[in-house]
């Protein structure tokens, strides 16, 4: 990787973690864990979908901007960001379809355009969309900018399948992964690594939310009956788990004091 | 490292963007329910529990007690969203329709000077609508 001998960049190590299975375990949940987090500020503590929606964008700016600051990758902020985009890029989709009444076969199309724009732009710039080489700001924010519209587009496409197929959540998990065993396959045959891994990125968020409603509907609606606080809390709990363990396994020399919730 | 051919993944999102906006015109949900199919078991699921709250409610508004009306329309406010999941894939544009009548109902009663009148409009409005996807109890 000749890149990090050049100048500036020298100084900045990969911002982004490595694609491994607790990397999609992660991922998974905190699609959950951001929707049913973002429901309970707007209904339950009554603070409405505008003053939420609000509030997450706040928050996302200043996870982003304490993300963007570290020279290397954290887990702990890392995540958080992902969870923050989560919630929003979710928000974005949701304002457009209720408030808006904007189509969902637009706001797919429009989404996978925008994802397009972004991944053409990237490579235009970078000659490179690789997620290994992450170690200038302008290329993380190509990688922030990329992972909002997938999830705007996993949302969007997901509620599409959901209200145009009659796609309930019990269908929705085994099609959804389905999908991702067939992207995982692809990966494996040889199929371009960069394509595979943001369908994979795109198709998880649905995944995401049909597993956390298979978890939290009642029983007498084919669910498993937790409800939907139980169900972010689990979630919540491995999510931190992980990236504590993450973050043991990660932890530099110099960094013993940032680590959070290291349990001895 | 693998080789990397962006410029397929590119074009792989965009055809993919362009045949949803270019059959976006194709696919306006329109479901009318006739009266045969509302009596049978209803589409939807049964909507009695949400039936009972709005009931409540409007008999609240009638004797003038707005505040615990309004209290009372927060319990289906957080039934209605936690069984979305479950019962807008059965019914999309049933649900849309109750949704978008429990938001009028909702910002009716939520008003800083709530008008007696606009509530019990819209929450028989909503019953209405319910009557019709549900089926009456």
């Amino acid at each position: 990787m000749n890149h990090l001998t050049s100048g500036k960049t020298a100084a900045m190590l990969n911002k982004v973690p490595a694609v491994t299975r607790t990397f999609w375990i992660i991922k998974i949940m905190s699609t959950t864990v951001g929707e049913t987090g973002a429901d309970f500020l707007a209904v339950h503590v009554g603070l409405g979908t505008a003053m939420t929606g609000g509030i997450m964008v706040v928050l996302l700016i200043a996870g982003l901007l304490v993300q963007l600051r570290m020279r290397r990758y954290l887990p702990w902020i890392y995540w958080l960001t992902v969870v923050l985009v989560s919630v929003v890029g979710t928000q974005i989709t949701d304002a457009l379809t209720d408030r808006l009444d904007i189509s969902l076969f637009v706001s797919t199309g429009v989404f996978a355009l925008l994802l397009a724009t972004t991944f053409a732009i990237w490579y235009w710039r970078e000659r490179t969309l690789s997620i290994h080489t992450i170690v200038t700001t302008r290329r993380e924010l190509f990688y922030w900018a990329a992972i909002l519209f997938t999830f705007a587009l996993g949302t969007a496409a997901g509620d599409l399948a959901t209200e145009s197929l009659n796609l309930g959540f019990n269908l929705g998990v085994m099609v959804f992964s389905a999908a991702l065993v067939a992207v995982m396959a692809a990966y494996y045959m040889g199929v371009n690594a960069v394509l595979t891994f943001w369908l994979a990125y795109i198709l998880t968020r649905p995944l995401g939310a049909s597993l956390g409603d298979l978890l939290s509907q009642s029983r007498a609606n084919g669910g498993a009956g937790l409800g939907t606080i139980q169900t972010s809390v689990v979630f919540l709990v491995v999510i931190v788990s992980l990236v504590a363990l993450l973050s043991l396994a990660n932890r530099g020399p110099k960094l013993k004091a940032e680590i959070v919730n290291g349990d001895k | 490292m693998k080789k990397l051919k962006p410029v397929h993944a590119i074009f792989l999102l965009s055809t993919f963007g362009v045949v949803s906006l270019g059959v976006a015109p194709l696919f306006r949900p329109l479901e009318i329910v006739t009266p045969a199919e509302a009596a049978s078991i209803p589409k939807i699921g049964d909507l009695s529990s949400y039936r009972k709250i709005v009931v409540d409610t409007a008999s609240m508004v009638e004797k003038g007690d707005l505040v615990r009306a309004k209290i009372r329309i927060k319990d289906l406010e957080i039934s209605w969203d936690e069984a979305e999941p479950s019962l807008k894939p059965r019914s999309p544009a049933e649900w849309h329709t109750i949704d978008k009548a429990i938001d009028r109902a909702l910002s009716n009663l939520r008003a800083s000077d709530p008008d007696a009148a606009a509530c019990n409009q819209s929450l028989s409005e909503l019953l209405q609508l319910m009557d019709v996807a549900g089926g009456k109890p």
